[in-house]
């Protein structure tokens, strides 16, 4: 719901409430002054019968105009006090109901008492009801279509601004170096918030940037002493006369160096995937890349007696094709080194998800920890922990969800393209 | 050998004298640009991050001068962009540190044979000789029937001729950083227990030596 038709709507409702409140307030004030009138007017009516029956001892002829009746009844005992009522009666004239207000009171003329009735009629009241719901009514039907109208065409046109910032930080993209032009308006609000919105960008633009720096920086300190160390290695083994001894030595030193390269290769790109330096996405046909990987690690397996077996659709997806790359290699890196030989692998391709299906001797991973960096089985020695929260990270950035599972034989590794 | 960290420069070269190469050095980038504006070279090992400018300039000035030196580019970045446009730019490989040693020197030999030997697709090592075109093998004029990863190994074994070469460097030629198996040694035997077998059955020497616990050597 748009924030003025939310607003709209209560301003709405509120002001309808308040003027049918303020109407009734209105119909009961007029007509309570309206029938007072009346009560005074057939007061002083009173008082010309009772003067006129001062002066003469008999009742004055009961003259009835239009909107006035008399009536005298003879009763043995007088009303001692006069009271006002309303009651609805029959207008002749007109052929229709209406009310009437009715002054009842008690004299004596000659030796005879009798009770006076003097009906006014509160037609006026009745047409007062009328005009006032008439009114009412005419006056909310507008005021709904004057705040539709706002609505549509003024409202669109003031908050025009703000969605067309809107926008343009759509279109905005932290990896391409591009300013953001908001276009300009002499509201004081939208203005102001285009001059945040372009700081803000042009900000993250620049950190963007430096990380980014940072990242290539950090990877180069620590890939040259890598590269110093190995070469050195390399250089060392040519000797000749290399003792059992020291060939173990400098074996050692070579897996460590492997560890290390490998864990800042695997650190730096988890960098770059969080720094989102893997925006660029097309459609990878994972049918064609699946096929390709599995030639590509068919040596191996054969070489471990495991067995592959596939079931895979044509799809295509929309990411990185440098990531889909990767996503794949740790996938199966993953199902081939925690196998066993004359283990299983099994892959499945759907427009739903991909799954890599493995034997293995280990038991169930830890559900909670096992994307989470640095994790590591017990038996998962040698491995720096990362293979699984690359994996996470690169479902993350590219819209998808992966799930691990656990069947008492096998572990299922489901991504789900759809998140 | 154009290298900012000496001591990298030096493994580099001291490697690489040994095949016979030889091998000028350029510490900072403008001793570099000095050097190639006066000399040619077959092939140029060039890293990109330099303390005084950087390496894709030189690889400009290069082709601005329409030179024909071979390029490798040595590179911290990994990066497919970074590579790409290096590629782009004109250099001949990329090769992104920290790199084997023996994988170097095999792209090196690669360029080299490339640039300065245009048309001659052939190596040949007394009895061996190896068709990089139609990646073939023949022994004294017969064919050999090897695999892809075989043959791939056994033209790395040739550039690296008469050098140990570690098991970690093979598994890496053979498989690329990316696989994250190189802890897996038992599948580098297999080819070389294969490769080996073949060459000796064809008639061939038997080149291929172990060195206990450490790697292999090719002895010509």
């Amino acid at each position: 719901m748009k924030l003025f038709t939310k607003y709209n709507r209560i301003n709405l409702v509120a002001t309808i409430i308040i003027f049918l409140f303020s109407s009734a307030a209105f119909y009961v004030a007029i007509r309570y002054i309206l029938v007072s009138q009346v009560d005074d007017d057939l007061r002083i009516e009173q008082r010309e019968i009772e003067t006129y029956v001062k002066g003469h001892n008999v009742l004055p002829e009961a003259i009835s105009v239009k909107d006035q009746k008399i009536d005298y009844h003879l009763v043995s005992e007088r009303l001692k006090k006069r009271e006002f009522k309303t009651v609805d009666g029959f207008d002749q004239e007109d052929k229709e109901k209406s009310s009437y207000r009715v002054l009842q009171f008690g004299l004596n003329a000659g030796d005879k008492q009798y009770d006076v009735t003097v009906a006014k009629s509160l037609e006026g009241t009745d047409d007062l009801a009328d005009s006032i719901l008439l009114i009412t009514s005419t006056t909310i039907l507008l005021i709904l279509i004057v705040s539709f109208l706002i609505n549509r065409f003024l409202l669109r046109r003031l908050w025009k601004p703000f969605y067309d910032a809107l926008g343009t930080v759509k279109k905005f993209k932290i990896d391409k170096k591009q300013s953001l032009n908001f276009p300009s308006t002499n509201i004081e609000e939208f203005s102001f918030m285009n001059q945040i919105l372009e700081k803000a960008t042009r900000q993250a633009q620049e950190d963007y940037l430096l990380l980014k720096e940072f990242t290539e920086n950090a990877s180069h300190e620590m890939q040259t002493p890598l590269a110093i160390m190995r070469s050195k290695l390399d250089l060392l083994i040519q000797g000749e006369n290399l003792s059992e001894e020291q060939t173990k030595t400098i074996q050692s030193t070579y897996q460590a160096i492997e560890k290390l390269a490998r864990l800042n290769q695997s650190l730096l790109l988890l960098a770059k995937i969080e720094n989102n330096q893997f925006a660029g996405t097309s459609l990878v046909n994972f049918k064609q890349k699946i096929e390709e990987k599995i030639d590509s690690f068919n040596e191996l397996w054969q070489n471990q007696n495991i067995a592959i077996s596939q079931s895979l659709k044509d799809v295509s997806v929309k990411m990185n094709p440098e990531l889909a790359d990767i996503l794949l290699n740790n996938l199966l890196s993953n199902a081939t080194r925690h196998n066993f030989s004359q283990g299983s692998i099994r892959i499945e391709l759907t427009d739903e998800n991909m799954k890599i299906i493995n034997s293995s001797s280990q038991k169930e991973l830890d559900q909670q920890r096992l994307f989470s960096r640095f994790y590591k089985q017990p038996e998962g020695k040698g491995q720096n922990g990362l293979g699984l929260s690359i994996i996470k990270q690169i479902c993350d950035v590219s819209g998808f969800s992966v799930c691990y599972s656990f069947d008492g034989k096998q572990h299922f590794f489901t991504i789900s393209w759809r998140n | 050998m154009i290298e900012d960290e000496k001591e990298l420069s030096d493994s580099i070269c001291a490697y690489l004298a040994n095949e016979q190469f030889i091998c000028e050095r350029a510490l900072d980038f403008h001793s570099a640009v000095e050097k190639i504006s006066l000399y040619e070279y077959a092939c140029i090992i060039l890293d990109i991050n330099l303390p005084d400018g950087n390496g894709l300039e030189i690889l400009r000035e290069l082709k601005k001068g329409n030179k024909l030196d071979g390029v490798l580019i040595i590179s911290a970045r990994n990066s497919l962009d970074d590579k790409v446009f290096a590629l782009k730019a004109g250099a001949d490989d990329y090769l992104t540190k920290p790199f084997h040693l023996p994988e170097l020197s095999a792209r090196v030999a690669a360029i080299i044979r490339r640039k300065s030997f245009e048309g001659k697709t052939q190596v040949s090592l007394n009895e061996l000789t190896l068709d990089l075109s139609e990646k073939t093998v023949h022994v004294n004029d017969k064919p050999v029937d090897l695999t892809r990863k075989e043959y791939e190994l056994l033209l790395y074994f040739i550039s690296n001729k008469n050098k140990v070469i570690a098991k970690n460097a093979i598994a890496e030629h053979l498989w690329g950083d990316n696989m994250d198996l190189a802890d897996n040694y038992d599948f580098i035997y297999t080819h070389i227990k294969n490769l080996r077998k073949k060459l000796i059955q064809a008639g061939a020497a038997d080149y291929i030596k172990s060195i206990y616990g450490m790697g292999y050597k090719f002895n010509s």
